[in-house]
């Protein structure tokens, strides 16, 4: 059995469309990211402005009363990207620009960073008032998710 | 009630020791950082060396030799008191060659009362030594990490009245408004008066006026507003300064008055790959005696810079700027000036140029190194400002290049 130069290169083809759509169909799902309070928040749904300005600091209470502690994972992981400009639509750098100019300047505090995704959740579960966000949000029990309205 | 927090470190022979000490305690505090913060108390520090050198002018030092007088060293801790209540402090090692004085400064020590909050406004108070908040780059230009440069915008930064601009003793107040049709506003003022040490006056005055420099208290509003979901933000601030000279007995200057009174408008843009930012500066300068009994001088001075930077890669990034500045409106290219002084004062003392090229490489999250060039023209950013040195600067044209690394937690 012989294959002209023409057919083979069609199959080689085929054979690379099947590998592309078997490893989109084996990787891990893409997620959205989503937003978890500690219970004594007792806010359901915030506004992306709203949710802006918590993590830019210029909302430090919740709407009870109770003061916000933020938590964030560090500006080169991923989630933390995806979170910045996917629900606060900035750029992480900003975030930072922020920051840094409270902590240094001593008009403020930068949000709290931890190591990894259960540090964070389980710093949001047992801090009053705090706020984080998760990737995946099915693993996660005893907080409060907060429903984001553009 | 606490108004005023009046510490200061005299800047003696202990700055040596304390380089070490804020060093060490650094050193030791960010391999503990992730121990000591929690909710209530945060440690910040940050620690950055460099190498400079300025050819044709005394900018870093008096034989234009390369310099390692390039050492930025600070550490901060904030503890949350209760709910309305926090106080917080920053100690920093600075050596910058001639452009200020080196030593170790108390950089800010405050008690900030949080006033009132909703969902729209919050109000807080700040006392105690305080930073000037209220031009772009102004409370962080010793942080070098936060800054966009090694050496920032001179027209508005200016090295020689760096103690004059970076804070002072007294209070602050910061009024922030969120409204999801028009944007975030920022309203800040200060009142406070800055130390001047003696060296620090050798910067301002010259080392030939033997007498002291007496900062009053200055007044500083600023507004800024971002429109909603906006890459932009733009602001405007009006500062108020005044400070004296008090003769010595034996002196060649006289008993004298000068009023600073300084405004900026500033646009800034913070795009995925493209940042932006500019200051538009206007300065007025009374001088009252000084040169002799009953002298008088009332200037306008002028100028701006813009600058744009490019992200070329995830850690790399270039920048440009451009900076113009004219120290009378007047008089732009000096002459008359250098005609008022009998020739003895250049007319290229009466204005300062940079163009800049930068480097920014992120080695790590917490780890840069920036290096930079300038291509300067002019002497009006050259201290002692108000009394020019023609002979250390008898170049119209100069130039500075430097590199430092830095590091931060």
């Amino acid at each position: 059995m012989s294959f002209s130069v023409k057919n083979k290169d069609e199959i080689i083809k085929a054979i690379f469309i099947q590998i592309a759509f078997i490893v989109l169909l084996t990787s891990p799902q893409v997620q959205a990211i989503n937003i978890i309070s500690n219970i004594t928040a007792e806010t359901v749904s915030l506004s992306t402005t709203q949710l802006r300005r918590i993590y830019s600091m210029r909302q430090v209470h919740w709407q009870n009363g109770t003061p916000i502690v933020v938590y964030v994972l560090s500006s080169k992981n991923i989630i933390h990207q995806k979170f910045c400009k996917e629900q606060l639509r900035l750029f992480p750098y900003q975030l930072d620009r922020i920051w840094h100019k409270l902590t240094f300047s001593g008009y403020g505090v930068a949000p709290i960073e931890v190591a990894n995704e259960s540090e964070l959740v389980e710093a949001v579960k047992s801090t009053k008032g705090a706020i984080g966000y998760v990737e995946n949000v099915l693993e996660v029990s005893d907080v409060n998710i907060i429903k984001i309205d553009d | 009630m606490l108004t005023s927090l009046k510490l200061m470190i005299r800047p003696t022979k202990v700055w040596s020791y304390s380089i070490g000490t804020i060093l060490s305690v650094s050193v030791a505090i960010a391999a503990n950082a992730a121990e000591i913060n929690n909710e209530s108390l945060q440690v910040h520090g940050f620690v950055a060396q460099g190498v400079i050198d300025a050819d044709g002018s005394n900018y870093i030092n008096d034989d234009e030799s390369i310099s390692f007088e390039l050492t930025e060293i600070g550490l901060n801790a904030s503890y949350q008191i209760n709910d309305d209540f926090r106080v917080a402090g920053q100690a920093v090692y600075l050596n910058g060659g001639n452009r200020y004085h080196p030593g170790p400064r108390l950089d800010y020590l405050l008690l900030e009362w949080d006033a009132f909050h909703n969902e729209a406004w919050q109000a807080s108070f700040y006392f105690g030594r305080v930073k000037n908040i209220h031009w772009l780059y102004s409370s962080v230009r010793d942080v070098p990490f936060a800054r966009p440069s090694i050496i920032i915008p001179q027209v508005t930064y200016f090295d020689g009245l760096r103690d004059l601009g970076v804070g002072g003793d007294g209070a602050a107040a910061k009024f922030t408004y969120n409204d999801d049709e028009l944007g975030e506003f920022d309203f800040n003022f200060s009142r406070g008066k800055s130390s001047f040490s003696d060296e620090q006056a050798d910067v301002v005055v010259g080392e030939f006026a033997f007498g002291k420099v007496e900062h009053d208290l200055d007044t500083q509003v600023s507004v800024y507003w971002r429109p909603p979901y906006s890459q932009w933000r733009f602001g405007v601030s009006v500062n108020d300064a005044s400070f004296g000279y008090q003769q010595a007995e034996i002196d060649n200057f006289f008993d004298s008055d000068f009023t600073l009174q300084f405004y900026t408008a500033s646009a800034l843009y913070e795009g995925e790959f493209w940042q932006f930012s500019a200051e538009l500066v206007q300065e007025r300068l009374v001088t009252d005696g000084f040169y002799f009994p009953g002298f008088h001088r009332d200037t306008i001075g002028q100028g701006y810079y813009a600058q744009a930077s490019y992200q070329l890669q995830k850690e790399l990034s270039v920048m440009l700027r451009t900076e113009r500045f004219y120290s009378n409106k007047d008089d732009k290219n000096g002459s008359q000036l250098a005609r008022n002084s009998g020739g003895l004062v250049p007319a290229y003392f009466g204005y300062h140029n940079d163009t800049m090229i930068g480097l920014t490489y992120d080695v790590a999250s917490n780890f840069r190194i920036n290096a930079e060039y300038h291509w300067m023209q002019g002497g009006a950013r050259l201290s002692p400002v108000v009394q020019p040195d023609p002979i250390a600067n008898d170049s119209k044209n100069w130039q500075v290049w430097a590199i430092q690394f830095m590091y931060w937690f």
